[in-house]
């Protein structure tokens, strides 16, 4: 099952690198552990790669940096016995890739302008703990015009969804994982430019309502202080990400001497 | 520029820095690589100088621009003329005083022939001010400003705002001279007592009164070098600033609408939701009213806007969507500055881009938590666009968010 959907990836890969010879291409795995660059690889050490006759040179140097990279990522989660529990480190690994966009776009020279965008595949649920790692990077992407799009398999994720929709990208949730590579061929491989003349899925709405810090429930109507901007689904005297106590609004008690006079009169 | 006052030296005593010297060429007799070491170092001093930890930042914003549009704004030391120079810019500064403070509310003043005009009053909605800046080209400058009307006429606008939010004002003040119908002395004082913070960006010279206005409310003086200086000078105002003496804080009922159709735990939106209704927002324009289904509802009384963020004029709530409170959240938590260190022949590539280190580069940079190299180009995208450092969010240790 993990072989099929390796397979389609490269395969995914190696289709975008086929569209146009100026088009590029970077993959980054990661896990609950670590991220990784899968290519270009990282290791510096160039691999004897055999290549079928007739395959182009580049899609055996991307299929043989691909499994070699996954192959290591995945012995090096098993003989790690640390006992850190965290979720898939999806926000780093988005993080690297900005870095790496923002870098290609500096090294070519201006007339050769990149359309940069990345394409999440993931199967894991959204991780509420990397929830700034994950807005930083969404609006970083907003700023610097990348689209990023995402094809979740098993689950839904809402942040990801958030994501799509911030930089104006495509989100799909396949219902079967045997189609991967036909999804992935048929919705994500042209460019945005040309998808408003493709039929695509229709795009999903986006719930953009809050999650209040106290309980991680979603909420119509809350609570923000105004020191540090976080959600409280009830009223409460204090602020327990920044501290701060919070000025109540009651309308000021009546002193008792006007009370007296009021009573003797 | 504030405190030179008392140790500024005479040039003829050697007080300014000779930055020809610096400049030195390599074994090739280039130029290039020196120059862009020297604009990369001093990226990063300023960079470094305004990262001052975890401070209270005032995140609702409350400013209001006063625009000079006195008879000197038609001089030409900035192309075209200044006054077109300055709105130019203010474009570009209202555009990202929205991008970077979704709930901010901005408004605009001008001032010329002794008076104060009101352009826009205090709104989020960026297109208005857009909209009004440029219709604003075809003003002409006459008279003379007054800096006390202005104040105080931005001051009668702020005084009814929350206490919670911070409150400031942004002169662009192209004249020498102000004429005014008091004593500033007792507008500077009435400043001072609703916690109004001043800033002023001087077009010409340097004016003492106004020094002394922006030292007294704790706002900043600067006068401009030349346009590049002056969109710098405008885009620094565009960070929140911290929070100058004690700022009320308190919970502030937001509402967060857009739930999708079909919610989880049962209850699906009822159908008059999405119904095709009349927004709110374009209600009094006659000719632009808008009826569709889309568009949000607000949770307290069921009224439609087209965007948001926006305050509900039926029931007063302030309608925002999580990501807009998120995009100030960065300045919450953020980033240690890097160390720099001298090249190791272990780490060859940068950590966040993946590029070979070279021999020409010297330093490359190291982050305190997760100790990942990264090159000087990732430090400053890191620190001005990204502020998340990529060595900590791949970390499982150093990934999870520090929350109670």
């Amino acid at each position: 099952m993990m072989n099929r959907i390796f397979d389609s990836l490269i395969a995914f890969g190696n289709a975008h690198l086929m569209q146009a010879s100026h088009n590029k291409l970077a993959i980054i795995a990661c896990n609950s552990k670590s991220t990784k660059f899968l290519y270009p690889s990282m290791d510096g050490t160039s691999r004897s790669y055999h290549n079928r006759p007739g395959q182009y040179d580049m899609f055996a140097k991307v299929d043989s940096d691909v499994r070699h990279g996954l192959g290591e990522l995945i012995l090096n989660d098993m003989t790690d016995n640390d006992s850190t529990k965290s979720d898939s480190l999806l926000g780093g690994a988005m993080a690297r890739a900005l870095s790496y966009i923002h870098r290609v776009q500096r090294e070519l020279s201006l007339s050769h302008q990149l359309k940069p965008r990345v394409l999440v595949v993931s199967g894991s649920c959204d991780s509420a703990l990397q929830y700034m790692t994950f807005m930083n990077v969404f609006f970083t992407a907003q700023k610097e015009n990348v689209v990023i799009d995402c094809c979740m398999m098993d689950t839904d994720s809402g942040l990801l969804q958030q994501g799509c929709d911030i930089t104006g990208g495509q989100y799909l949730h396949i219902p079967s994982v045997a189609g991967l590579l036909e999804y992935l061929l048929w919705v994500f491989l042209p460019s945005p430019s040309c998808r408003s003349k493709i039929v695509l899925p229709p795009p999903t709405k986006v719930d953009y309502r809050a999650a209040c810090f106290c309980h991680h429930k979603l909420v119509d109507i809350g609570w923000v202080c105004s020191v540090c901007l976080s959600i409280f689904c009830k009223f409460s005297i204090m602020c327990t990400t920044c501290n701060t106590e919070f000025k109540l609004n009651r309308p000021a008690i009546v002193p008792a001497k006007s009370k007296k006079r009021a009573r003797i009169e | 520029m504030a405190d030179e006052d008392e140790t500024k030296e005479y040039r003829w005593e050697s007080g300014y820095e000779k930055t020809w010297e610096a400049i030195k060429e390599d074994d090739d007799g280039l130029l290039e690589s020196n120059v862009a070491d020297l604009v990369a170092r001093a990226k990063r001093k300023r960079a470094a100088l305004k990262d001052t930890g975890a401070i209270q930042l005032g995140m609702m914003r409350h400013l209001f621009v006063v625009v000079d549009a006195s008879a000197c704004m038609f001089l030409q030391d900035l192309k075209p003329t200044r006054f077109l120079c300055v709105l130019k810019l203010l474009e570009v500064f209202v555009h990202e005083f929205f991008d970077l403070n979704p709930i901010s509310q901005l408004g605009i003043l001008t001032t010329k022939m002794k008076r104060s005009e009101q352009i826009t009053v205090l709104a989020g909605n960026q297109k208005k001010h857009i909209e009004a800046l440029q219709q604003l080209k075809d003003l002409s400058c006459e008279g003379e400003p007054s800096l006390q009307n202005s104040l105080e006429r931005a001051m009668n606008g702020l005084k009814n705002m929350p206490a919670y939010s911070s409150r400031e004002i942004l002169v662009l003040f192209g004249s020498l001279t102000t004429c005014d119908p008091g004593d500033i002395q007792k507008t500077i004082k009435s400043l001072k007592d609703n916690n109004i913070r001043v800033s002023i960006i001087g077009l010409a010279a340097e004016v003492r009164i106004c020094q002394e206005i922006a030292k007294k409310t704790g706002g900043t003086y600067n006068v401009l070098i030349d346009d590049h200086h002056l969109k710098e000078l405008i885009l620094n105002q565009v960070q929140p600033p911290a929070v100058a003496g004690s700022m009320e804080a308190s919970l502030v009922k937001m509402g967060f609408p857009g739930a999708s159709p079909i919610v989880n735990d049962g209850t699906s939106d009822s159908s008059a939701d999405h119904a095709p209704a009349y927004c709110l927002c374009h209600i009094e324009s006659e000719t632009s009213s808008l009826m569709g289904p889309n568009g949000y509802n607000c949770p307290q009384c069921g009224s439609r806007y087209c965007e948001l963020p926006v305050e509900c004029k039926q029931c007063g709530l302030t309608l925002v969507s999580a990501p807009h409170l998120a995009r100030s959240y960065h300045h919450l938590f953020p980033i240690k500055p890097f160390i720099e260190r001298a090249q190791v022949r272990e780490t060859t590539h940068c950590f966040a881009c993946a590029k070979l280190f070279v021999e020409a580069e010297t330093n490359v940079y190291e982050c305190e938590n997760c100790n990942q190299i990264v090159c000087l180009d990732c430090d400053l995208f890191i620190r001005e666009t990204l502020h998340t450092c990529p060595g900590c969010a791949s970390d499982p240790v150093t990934a999870q968010m520090k929350t109670n």
